[in-house]
């Protein structure tokens, strides 16, 4: 479904993608799992066309969009979900989730998504950024169902939440597989990753180093961990 | 519009390496072969605004005005004149005293200049007189309104040619108090020209028996006077008069504003400071019909001005300012008196000036007075035409009164000038 | 009582300048990320603008308060195209250097026809007079300045906070690159909105005119005050800066009355005060603006 091809990219003088290829296929989760500094958050922006000094070849469905603008790419059924949520403190939740359009025929309706988070439902007025970093999370990902995107492509959604939290998220994360979005979320969290996810991928220094599955994820836990230095 | 050099590059670099040597030798460089035209030539400097605020009360035409009384003195002395070779060479000071100061050291050491004219803004203009003083050259400040010219700061090669704030006061303040409107509310812009113009009109209002009910600051440059206008009616008492001392752009917000609040209606007249006929042309004749002010000089006074005006507007296409009358009578003064004297020595050419005394159409019972270098002459109390009586463009002024010279300008003893 | 009452209402019809000035400049920094030196140069384009219509096609100030903004605002929308979106991903020094420059030429294209004095113009003659308003009477085309403002402020809060355009420029004046990555194609909405910005300031100029001096240097002098009250009302929050325009214009007039000598400093007193206190400015992004 998405395929990725030699992506390079660089910030000013520093090359941070020297090479990246992967691939996901439809209904899959993937993560990509790697140190801070990896690269794995400019290839996320390389993949939503935000990062402009790039190279190399991005297929989604077998079309190339690499030089596509964001908001084609979003039309084209990519959902995004950016480091900081990107949830704006100038819109409600509501207009938070009904900001996008609506980009693909399983796009869920604004009933569906209060019935699946009531929280949203009782918050729809508030100031998006008035909710907790969870609800936060979970809103930006509700987001992204709404729009009916075929592809999620979230940042470190785990981030600074505590584990119940965690959780929580990855329940949505099983809810979106479930409504049948693919995934490539970017995780630190090793063992929560190999609890979402089919397939990982690691990444140093810019580039793939190895390709795991969950087995190989638990039987390697330890090193895993100690090689990301947590 | 840079100073123009007519030598050869190796003569120039001469000069130059001369001006140096006579520098350091820390005379400051006048040479005082008296009964000679140095360089055989004469070098007049205009330092004006060549592009900002006062670009057209004074500006390139101040330059024009100082030109013509150049060809006036050549054809009037023909083949008898000190010399043929007489040149006008200008520069723009932005109204800024440090540039003023570089320029005015430039042209009297690099270009050889024997006298500089007009330097509008006080400040500019007491940093151009410091210079003169240094330098021991001619000055003739035409555009500034500052007394300080002629009091602390004034010096032996420093004359104020025009007005002064006192004269300002002196024809608006006292005559307008004395007319019954006894109580007045001043507003002033907060920087040098304001407060010595709050100054002198708060003494002349005193000395004719009125009072100054306040006087408040107002920032510079502003567009927004209303409070003010809704101050002014609820002071206590009530004053008949408001002065306003802004120039300018700030003036015209004063005065459309005043007619936007009516306050003429309650009870409030308006005096101006300093206006010229720009101004009034910017505001509308009919917003300032009948209001009154001092001015040294206005081109439809009389037969002689109107002459010399028609002369000026044939060669520049507008009327005249008074900047530009009295910059072409300060020049064709200080070319006679070369011309009686047959040198353009400065100690020499002040020495004939001094307590010289003339008419001219500009300046009428003139004198150069000696004791603190004002140029004393009539002023003109003037009151805006109504608009059915304008007949052209800039005809918006009608005169009052006469003030005598010895009305206008302050007593020498009281300018607290020591000439040094 | 009722002298500090007029005060304050002096100080909304200043306000009045000044929210819409700030609401232009704010729209064009929130989704352009530009901060437009040249805002002062279009308002006093707009008030020469009445003053040419009138003076060569004796085209009354009602027509021009129409006429005048759309001309400016489409000038606006094709510096846009040509010059200012190129600044979108530069360092802001470009920002600084292009907008700056394009109010020096137009000031100078200007200053070259004109002159530096002011040109006259008059009020029409349907708002000659004062109006009671109560407690005080006061200018009847000054109150008109200040209804006709909060009105346009009123309007252009009803279509940020009540429509779906006014979302896409929330959205995109808050976070322009992640706007664009949520679908929504921000460069589309940069050029009318940059147009609008510019309308407002040549209206704010029409209005200037029959009460403040029309000369070239009118926008340069006010500019800086109207930074100032962007950064009281908030970067980024659009209403924030209407808001602060009032304020600002309030608090200076009381200024005025109490301490004339101070008054100048005060807007940027006041500013450092909200600064120290709320870094964000007044209304700046926690608060942002509801629906």
């Amino acid at each position: 479904m998405l395929n990725v091809d030699n992506v390079t990219a660089r910030y000013g003088e520093a090359q941070v993608l020297q090479g990246v290829s992967l691939d996901v296929d439809t209904g899959e989760v993937v993560t990509l799992v790697g140190r801070n500094g990896a690269g794995k958050t400019t290839l996320l922006r390389c993949l939503m066309g935000l990062h402009r000094s790039m190279t190399g070849d991005i297929r989604f469905d077998g079309t190339s969009i690499a030089t596509l603008s964001p908001h084609k790419r979003c039309r084209a059924g990519l959902g995004y979900v950016p480091d900081d949520r990107g949830i704006y403190a100038s819109l409600s939740v509501e207009e938070n989730l009904t900001l996008p359009p609506v980009v693909g025929p399983d796009a869920w309706s604004l009933e569906k998504v209060y019935e699946t988070f009531p929280v949203l439902a009782e918050r729809r007025r508030q100031a998006g950024t008035h909710l907790s970093g969870g609800e936060q999370q979970m809103l930006a990902m509700a987001r992204v169902l709404r729009m009916g995107a075929r592809i999620l492509l979230a940042d470190e959604p785990t981030e600074g939440l505590a584990p119940l939290l965690v959780r929580q998220i990855g329940e949505i994360i099983r809810t979106v597989k479930e409504h049948g979005v693919t995934v490539l979320l970017i995780e630190q969290n090793v063992h929560f990753a190999s609890t979402v996810a089919d397939r990982h991928y690691l990444i140093a220094q810019g580039r793939v180093v190895e390709s795991l599955d969950n087995a190989e994820v638990e039987q390697r836990e330890h090193e895993l961990l100690e090689y990301l230095g947590i | 519009m840079a100073t123009k050099l007519t030598t050869a590059g190796a003569l120039t670099a001469t000069i130059a390496m001369g001006a140096v040597i006579a520098g350091c030798a820390g005379a400051g460089g006048p040479q005082s072969d008296s009964g000679a035209i140095t360089d055989d030539a004469i070098k007049l400097g205009v330092i004006t605004d060549l592009s900002g605020v006062y670009s057209e009360l004074a500006g390139p035409n101040a330059v024009e005005a100082v030109t013509m009384a150049v060809e006036d003195f050549k054809a009037e002395h023909g083949e008898d004149v000190v010399t043929q070779n007489i040149e006008v060479t200008d520069a723009d000071h932005q109204n800024k005293p440090e540039i003023a100061n570089t320029t005015a050291r430039e042209m009297y050491d690099r270009d050889g200049v024997d006298a500089i004219f007009d330097v509008p803004t006080s400040s500019a203009a007491l940093a151009v007189a410091n210079v003169a003083k240094q330098n021991q050259k001619m000055y003739f400040n035409i555009g500034a309104a500052t007394t300080e010219l002629t009091g602390e700061q004034c010096n032996a090669y420093t004359y104020h040619y025009a007005y002064n704030t006192y004269m300002l006061a002196h024809g608006t303040g006292k005559t307008v108090t004395e007319q019954g409107a006894e109580n007045w509310y001043i507003i002033y812009p907060d920087y040098a020209f304001g407060q010595d113009m709050n100054k002198s009109f708060t003494a002349a209002i005193k000395d004719a028996g009125g009072s100054v009910v306040k006087a408040d600051p107002t920032p510079f440059p502003n567009d927004n006077f209303s409070t003010f206008m809704t101050k002014a009616p609820t002071l206590s008492p009530k004053p008949d008069v408001m002065g306003t001392m802004q120039a300018g752009g700030d003036l015209v917000n004063v005065v459309k504003q005043y007619n936007e609040f009516g306050l003429r209606d309650k009870g409030v007249e308006l005096a101006v400071g300093l206006m010229f006929d720009t101004d009034i042309a910017s505001i509308g004749v009919d917003k300032l019909e009948g209001t009154l002010y001092t001015t040294p000089w206005f081109w439809n006074l009389d037969d002689q001005s109107r002459e010399w005006a028609d002369r000026f507007k044939d060669r520049t296409g507008t009327r005249p300012t008074f900047d530009h009358a009295a910059n072409y009578s300060a020049a064709m003064q200080y070319l006679q008196a070369i011309q009686r004297a047959g040198s353009d020595d400065a100690d020499t050419v002040r020495e004939e000036l001094d307590g010289h005394t003339f008419d001219d159409f500009f300046a009428r019972n003139a004198e150069f007075r000696a004791a603190d270098h004002a140029v004393t002459h009539d002023a003109h109390l003037a009151r805006v035409k109504e608009e059915s009586d304008v007949e052209e463009d800039f005809d918006f002024t009608e005169l009052v009164e006469t003030i005598p010279a010895d009305e206008a300008y302050m007593d020498a003893a009281d300018s607290g000038c020591e000439m040094g | 009582m009722s002298g500090l009452l007029q005060q304050l209402f002096n100080g909304l019809v200043s306000g009045s300048f000044y929210a819409l000035l700030a609401l232009g400049l704010s729209v064009i920094f929130g989704m352009l990320g530009v901060v437009n030196f040249a805002h002062g140069a279009f308002y006093m384009l707009g008030a020469f603008g009445a003053f040419v219509l009138l003076d060569s096609a004796g085209l009354s100030w009602w027509l021009a308060l129409l006429v005048v903004p759309i001309l400016l605002g489409v000038i606006g929308m094709v510096l846009e195209r040509l010059f200012v979106h190129r600044l979108m991903h530069l360092f802001p020094l470009y920002n600084f250097l292009l907008t700056f420059g394009i109010a020096l030429i137009l000031q100078d294209l200007i200053r070259m026809k004109y002159g530096v004095t002011s040109q006259p113009y008059a009020r029409p003659s349907i708002l000659d007079g004062s109006v009671d308003l109560g407690l005080f009477t006061y200018p009847k085309y000054q109150v008109f300045v200040f209804v006709f403002s909060i009105a346009l402020s009123g309007l252009v809060w009803l279509v940020l906070s009540r429509t779906r355009v006014g979302m896409i420029v929330r959205a995109s004046t808050e976070r322009a690159e992640l706007t664009q990555s949520l679908g929504i194609d921000v460069r589309r909405w940069v050029t009318p909105v940059f147009g609008f910005g510019i309308a407002l300031a040549g209206l704010a100029g029409v209005l200037a005119a029959p009460m403040r001096a029309v000369n070239s240097s009118m926008g340069a002098d006010l500019i800086i005050v109207i930074f100032a009250v962007v950064v009281i009302g908030g970067l980024g929050s659009v209403l924030g800066s209407v808001a602060a325009g009032y304020i600002v214009g309030m608090v200076t007039a009381i200024g005025n009355f109490y301490v004339p000598a101070l008054s100048q400093s005060l807007v940027f007193v006041l500013m450092a005060l909200v600064l120290l206190l709320r870094p964000a400015g007044l209304f700046g992004r926690e608060e942002g603006v509801h629906a």
